[in-house]
């Protein structure tokens, strides 16, 4: 599938997005110059998109041999032809099942690779359980997701863990963009696009207020919505109310919700009984790092009919109320859209080439555990960013350094 | 499948898409509670049995389904598009499975789209839904002998009124016409909120770039133009208007924006979106003033508010975005220049339709029933808030009375 107008396509999306990524093309160079990760086996579990792809080309591109492989409706099969176009070993289509999925997995750890950026952890659980001879020559892992490091850490706790592991996520150039403004504005996009319905005046309901769940509020009221925060963290509940949105119970905020977002990472998030009391005519979609953080199947079962009213919208019908869940209850941004901004994933894909690069060279002196991104390699893309915007910003002056060192506040 | 008159006199592309198009005007019917109660309702006393309409609007599921509840309602239907690149084919092909006469095709040329509203101009409307006054100021033009027998035209947009009451100054409206697009009902709604959020959802989506930080330069400060303003702030962007009115740019001084000279505006700008309903907003002497890198969009009436034609030879980069290099820099146009939220996206939203189209489907049930002076006529304002109140009891949404005290201190000159 390397030839032909699916490639081509394919290219063409990721050559969009690469004028969009400066930063990356930046680390992209200086990771070829410096041969950080000539010739070094690297797998990349992410959903098959134009950014990834670019993420996988600029590591091909810079001398490391790259695999990819995702499953399921985050593949764009257009770009899994370009991308393997560019030489990058692809395992992915769009629709594939579970099985296959695995499959993939397989092909890709047969490699051997010497580092993995995962995504929800997926593939290192396998390296740990299934494929352990892989931890032969693994040494270590970048993890994409907060779903991805909470498993990791449980990993960790009970031992089980058995290579360094990168929380690229808790990096601040990823989650203080990523999650809130990427998921924010292509969450709320998607949703929009998909159902061609007015925002202004609704009722949405956003089921948890991590970071993505907070992008999703401030987007959705920037639009006109009438926001609710549903949390069971108090700390996250007074945030959302000190952000000026009505915080309430889950089944209270759903009895008049018109568009519901869950964004919680846990599964089964809105219940049964939260989905019982939910309007005719409500919207749910997930964008939230479990693909079931409400359970579609359950509704499915429960509906006397269902069938497709637009392309990413299904309706599920019982006596006479219908709710429509948009894109298939996986993250909606990526089943329904085209996933993140590009210029927000330049952020996040920066810390992912970086935190491979780091693990190649340095994961021998590291426990295996869960460790954050070196703090100054973070900076360091911060200051990328900012000087690929032209932006330009103070320095702390050598008297205020100093009172920031002193310990005698009143002296 | 039987060959029915109206297929038989329609010109569409593709008859076999009818089942998508079927399933996109269903959903427009779940999601039109005003057009399901108080329309329906309204239009089934039977006058505008055997009249013949003219939809003349972007043809996709909303319009359809306003051409299809003036079908209900005993009249002969004929539709064409307002912009060949507005047209869905799916769409037509449902029309013409459902009875109703359709003549347009997505990427129609200027010559076929002139043809088509000829074409419809052929079956002699009683009544015209217009949009941009296309077809009405086609038939004044070319067609004299057939505005005769026009019944009425009610009209959709800011630009076609204003072609409307040019042919009133010239004293060629010789027939009623309902200024649509100036019902409380349309403007306060369709424009600001419809076009604000389709716009940039759809410049958004076309670009998968990130909105937030970004600075986006607003050219023309009316319905539109606020509406765009206030979702692109709402998206985290920074806005600068440009606005040739004085009282509109003090306003959007007041309102919390940069205000500036298009020549000044565009130099940081990452987007430019126009909306002014004229032409030439962005021309060959703003380009070299353009930012490398930045998306032109038109969210405006007109596909010559920004004037492509003068940026060269273009490379399409991702469908419907094309690349132009201006001196060393890279400029990039979304959908050629014309409607981004209905050419590249799937237009307004259907709740605000159902506001719009209820304004269209009781205007031209008032024309229908006569009584309308010839000229320019404003939608009746007694008619604009039952619409309204539809609305609202649709949302459960309850409002009071005017108090006795209120009422009298109103009526009172001298407290």
């Amino acid at each position: 599938m390397t030839s032909g107008p699916l490639a081509r396509e394919g290219e063409r999306k990721i050559a969009w997005v690469a004028e969009w990524m400066p930063v990356l093309n930046t680390i992209r160079d200086q990771l070829r110059d410096g041969g950080a990760v000539a010739g070094r086996r690297i797998a990349v579990i992410l959903p098959v998109e134009p950014k990834t792809a670019y993420l996988a080309a600029c590591l091909a591109e810079a001398g490391a041999e790259v695999t990819v492989a995702f499953q399921g409706v985050m593949v764009h099969d257009d770009v899994a032809a370009g991308l393997a176009a560019r030489g990058v070993d692809v395992f992915a289509r769009r629709g594939s099942t579970r099985d296959e999925e695995l499959e993939y997995f397989h092909q890709v750890l047969a490699r051997r690779p010497e580092v993995v950026i995962d995504d929800r952890a997926d593939v290192i659980r396998l390296a740990h359980t299934t494929h352990r001879e892989v931890l032969e020559t693994l040494v270590g892992a970048s993890e994409e997701t907060t779903s991805g490091v909470i498993a990791l850490r449980a990993m960790e706790a009970d031992g089980t863990l058995e290579v360094p592991c990168i929380a690229a996520n808790n990096a601040r150039c990823k989650y203080l963009f990523d999650n809130r403004y990427g998921s924010g504005q292509s969450a709320v996009n998607a949703v929009l696009d998909a159902t061609n319905l007015l925002l202004a005046g609704r009722h949405v309901v956003v089921v948890g207020y991590g970071w993505v769940g907070k992008g999703i509020a401030l987007r959705a009221r920037g639009l006109g919505a009438q926001v609710t925060v549903c949390e069971v963290e108090p700390f996250a509940a007074l945030e959302a109310y000190h952000d000026g949105f009505d915080v309430a119970p889950l089944v209270d905020a759903c009895a008049t919700a018109a568009t519901v977002f869950t964004a919680t990472g846990v599964r089964h998030s809105l219940g049964s009984e939260a989905i019982e009391t939910l309007p005719d005519g409500a919207l749910l979609a997930n964008a939230g790092g479990i693909d079931d953080e409400f359970d579609v199947p359950a509704l499915r079962a429960a509906a006397d009919e269902t069938r497709r009213v637009r392309e990413h919208v299904e309706e599920f019908r019982r006596g006479d109320r219908s709710l429509f869940v948009v894109g298939e209850g996986v993250c909606v941004n990526l089943s329904a859209g085209e996933g993140h901004p590009a210029e927000i994933m330049d952020l996040t894909f920066s810390v992912q080439a970086l935190s491979a690069a780091y693990l190649l060279q340095h994961a021998q002196e590291l426990a295996p555990a869960v460790h954050a991104l070196p703090p100054e390699i973070d900076e360091r893309i911060a200051r990328a960013k900012l000087a690929a915007l032209g932006l330009q910003i103070d320095a702390l002056t050598a008297e205020q350094e100093a009172f920031l060192h002193a310990w005698e506040a009143f002296a | 499948m039987p060959v029915t008159d109206a297929a038989a006199r329609s010109r569409i592309a593709d008859p076999g898409l009818a089942d998508v198009g079927e399933r996109r005007i269903a959903w427009v019917a779940r999601n039109s509670p005003v057009l399901n109660r108080l329309a329906r309702n309204r239009l089934a006393d039977g006058t505008l049995r055997g009249k013949r309409i003219a939809v003349v609007v972007h043809l996709e599921a909303k319009t359809a389904y306003l051409a299809t509840l003036l079908t209900e309602a005993g009249a002969e239907v004929v539709a064409a598009g307002s912009n060949p690149l507005s047209t869905q084919d799916a769409v037509c092909a449902a029309l013409v499975r459902r009875g109703i006469e359709v003549h347009a095709r997505h990427g129609a040329t200027p010559d076929e789209f002139t043809a088509d509203l000829l074409d419809v101009a052929e079956t002699g409307p009683h009544i015209v839904i217009d949009d941009g006054a296309e077809l009405t100021r086609r038939i004044v033009q070319h067609r004299p002998d057939l505005a005769a027998q026009l019944e009425g035209v009610t009209e959709e947009t800011t630009t076609g009124v204003g072609r409307l009451r040019a042919l009133e100054d010239a004293g060629l409206l010789t027939f009623p016409a309902i200024a649509a697009n100036n019902a409380r009902c349309k403007h306060m709604f369709d424009n600001p909120y419809g076009t604000g959020q389709t716009a940039l959802t759809a410049i958004l989506r076309l670009t998968n770039l990130s909105a937030a930080g970004k600075r986006f330069c607003i050219v023309g400060y009316g319905w539109v133009g606020q509406g765009l303003a206030r979702r692109a702030q709402g998206y985290g962007g920074r806005v600068t208007v440009v606005e040739l009115d004085p009282v509109q740019a003090l306003r959007a001084h007041m309102d919390g924006y940069r205000v500036a000279p298009i020549a000044h505006a565009v130099e940081d700008a990452d987007f430019v979106v126009t909306a002014t309903g004229k032409i030439a907003a962005v021309t060959a002497e703003v380009f070299p003033r353009l930012k490398d890198g930045v998306i032109l969009a038109n969210a405006g009436h007109h596909d010559r508010e920004i004037d492509v034609a003068a940026l060269g030879a273009g490379v399409e980069v991702r469908p419907r975005v094309v690349r132009y290099n201006v001196d060393e820099k890279k400029v990039y146009v979304l959908v050629d220049g014309s409607l981004v939220n209905i050419a590249g996206g799937d237009g307004n939203p259907v709740d605000i339709m159902d506001l719009s189209f209820s304004v269209q489907a009781l205007a031209a049930h008032r024309l229908a029933s006569g009584g309308v002076p010839v000229g320019l006529n404003a939608f009746p304002d007694e008619l604009d808030r039952e619409i309204a109140r539809t609305k609202l009891s649709t949302l459960g949404i309850e409002l009071d009375d005017e108090s006795e005290a209120q009422r009298r201190f109103a009526e009172e000159w001298s407290t």
